[in-house]
């Protein structure tokens, strides 16, 4: 048993070591969460801010209508800028522009681009409004009241910013990362390449190896994701709002699962070409339907039922109800157990078949 | 009664359709460098790695240094080393490293110094084994290999890619292994290693060993232990006209004849009869010792390179 240990102990010092000696390779495995953080925090910043420029195209005179209408649109928060219908027409064929109000006196229109459908729409939600209200005033009826909104995450902590959203789905993607990338690609090259072969040869323990080389990996998870917390902190100030040890378990559990995932995929690779597809293939479609950067709620419904039985979307929902609102690991039930399943399927299926040579 | 360091009977493995070993029966004693000799695709590796444990044998029986794989398999672990075709290591471990990580594995293994000396990398303890020339690289593996003293060394190809002075240099440890009362059990295609290095080669092709034997025994064993090499200083003529005077067959190479002679003091004389009697442009005439690749080639009717 000592002896396992201390073979374990110089395993994972020399993985580590290894590994600080391939400086690129490192970067980009232990900081991609951080630069994917950075670059969507402030592309999206706190949440997606509508467009403040209306561009209202109109040749005659303005009618009281439409110093009313534009009066109460910037007082919506709007820059309405005026232009005649030719050098509207020209700005958006630009393709700058996400849309175009036309015409004056109640005959009015609306163009939203295509391509820039989300600003576009609303701006059309913001006009039609300010339109009714226009019209609710001119009609004498006065001040229509609004209902006030306000940004939350479910557990009503979180503020609800973009960023908030972003960072436990980092967090959980660096996971499935690990598993498939860093741990499967590994397998499948010590095997294809004939190294477990030679280790097979001396008494090294299987066990003993493997659980050396998933604790290096395990360690530079670690360190990605105390930079990704710290990088939120410092730059976006958030922080983890629930207990440690939750989000530990959390995170152990979603590791488990995700390096079972590549062995288990790396196990039906005979090269490391063919790991690759493979490896991107599971990836990028769990990545993609599981709301790592974005939320599902506009996707067909049973793309989204579907996420929930898969081990990915559960897990960033729990990471999140615990990261936002601290909730305690417990409350979130339904998710562990489709993760907790998850992870002990793909776990014995990763024991029975891993080959060593 | 001789100690085994290899006993096997009846070994065999199929890989799919392809049956890589037939029954092949193997005794090593110890001390001895043993040689496994045979063109590629003959089997030997899967030999060597069913020796080895790393390949279970669909029947026949092993034993390593007496003891059984299915019982002791980590016993004989200790007690063997092992180069394989290609050792895999991170491009980015020293020399130094690699030694001290594969004497970890084990619970008795020599300092990686004396390693280091052994195989005279002792400048290049500190170099990341990617650095290293293929010559160095191999030597590395060879001390991997030793790196636990073994009893019992498996060498696979030990020399395939090197050039002929790192050859030569690896040849030296090799018999450096036996001086130290080590058994090798090594495989190769080339004859010169297995004639130069080996006590005793096992001729194999299509996963048998078709004859075993000393380099001496193999070759004098021959139907034709001499060979008759007829040079021409232009291409060489039409040879069967030649072929029934002597009534033997010829081999025809680029500038000579070869001619297997069974008796070179009956066949001679006839062999100089028929070129004066064909009047052929004939330059020189060698007579040489059959080598192994004239026994493989008598026994297979096929070359060692093909």
């Amino acid at each position: 048993m000592a002896m396992h240990l201390r073979i374990f102990r110089e395993q994972l010092l020399l993985g580590l070591k290894l590994h600080a000696r391939k400086p690129p390779a490192v970067f980009w495995l232990v900081c991609f969460p951080v630069v994917m953080l950075l670059v969507l925090g402030a592309v999206f910043g706190r949440g997606a801010e509508p467009s403040q420029r209306l561009v209202w195209a109109r040749d005659t005179a303005p009618s009281s209508l439409d110093n009313l209408f534009q009066r109460l649109l910037e007082e919506r928060g709007l820059i309405v800028e005026v232009l005649v219908p030719a050098d509207a027409e020209s700005r958006w064929q630009s393709g700058k522009l996400a849309a175009l109000l036309r015409g004056g006196s109640g005959h009015y229109t609306f163009r939203i681009n295509k391509y820039l459908r989300g600003q576009g729409g609303q701006l059309e939600a913001r006009v039609q409004e300010v339109f009714l209200a226009t019209e609710a005033r001119m009609s004498g009826v006065g001040e229509l009241a609004r209902i006030p909104v306000a940004d939350a995450s479910p557990g009503g902590r979180g503020g609800g910013s973009y960023v908030e959203y972003l960072l436990p789905g980092l967090l959980g993607l660096n996971l499935l990362m690990v598993g498939v990338f860093s741990c499967g690609m590994l397998d499948v090259t010590m095997r294809a390449k004939g190294g477990y072969k030679r280790l097979a040869t001396t008494p090294l323990r299987r066990p003993v190896y493997l659980a050396a080389q998933i604790g290096v990996q395990l360690v530079l998870a670690l360190i990605s994701a105390t930079l990704l917390g710290l990088a939120g902190k410092v730059i976006f100030g958030i922080s983890n709002q629930g207990s440690y040890v939750s989000l530990f378990a959390l995170l152990v559990l979603g590791a488990t699962c995700f390096i079972s995932l590549g062995y288990l995929l790396a196990s039906f690779a005979s090269s490391v070409e063919a790991y690759d597809g493979m490896a991107n293939a599971v990836f990028l479609s769990l990545m993609l339907i599981s709301g790592v950067y974005y939320t599902l709620d506009t996707a067909p419904l049973w793309l989204q039922r579907l996420a929930d039985w898969l081990p990915l979307a559960p897990m960033l929902g729990a990471l999140r109800a615990v990261f936002n609102d601290g909730a305690e690991l417990g409350k979130q039930g339904p998710a562990t157990a489709v993760l907790a399943a998850w992870t002990a399927v793909l776990f014995i299926l990763a024991v029975r078949r891993f080959k060593w040579i | 009664m001789i100690e085994w360091a290899i006993d096997a009977t009846g070994l065999t493995k199929r890989f799919g359709s392809t049956d890589a070993v037939r029954g092949l029966e193997l005794q090593v004693p110890r001390g001895e460098i043993f040689g496994l000799l045979g063109p590629n695709g003959a089997g030997k590796t899967t030999t060597l790695e069913m020796l080895e444990g790393l390949v279970h044998p669909d029947h026949g029986d092993i034993r390593v240094l007496g003891l059984s794989w299915r019982v002791d398999a980590n016993a004989i672990r200790t007690r063997i080393g092992v180069l394989l075709q290609y050792t895999q290591l991170d491009e980015k471990i020293t020399v130094s490293e690699a030694l001290h990580m594969f004497g970890s594995l084990y619970p008795r293994s020599w300092s990686a110094d004396r390693l280091l000396q052994l195989v005279q990398l002792e400048e290049k303890a500190d170099v990341y084994q990617g650095r290293l020339s293929g010559g160095q690289r191999q030597r590395l593996a060879l001390a991997l290999a030793l790196v636990n003293d073994p009893e019992l060394v498996f060498l696979d190809e030990p020399t395939t890619g090197l050039d002929p002075q790192a050859r030569r240099g690896l040849w030296d440890l090799v018999c450096q292994l036996k001086s130290e009362g080590r058994t090798v059990l090594l495989t190769t295609h080339y004859m010169e290693e297995a004639e130069t290095l080996c006590d005793r080669i096992g001729i194999m092709d299509r996963g048998q060993i078709l004859q075993l034997g000393t380099p001496h025994e193999l070759i004098t064993g021959l139907q034709q232990p001499s060979y008759a090499e007829i040079e021409f200083d232009q291409d060489t003529p039409n040879a069967v006209a030649f072929a029934t005077c002597m009534g033997l067959p010829v081999r025809p190479k680029a500038r000579h004849w070869s001619v297997g002679l069974s008796d070179p003091k009956a066949d001679l004389p006839r062999l100089l009869a028929c070129i004066a009697k064909l009047d052929l442009p004939m330059q020189q005439l060698h007579v040489r010792r059959a080598s192994l690749e004239d026994v493989f080639l008598q026994r297979t009717g096929r070359s060692l390179r093909e």
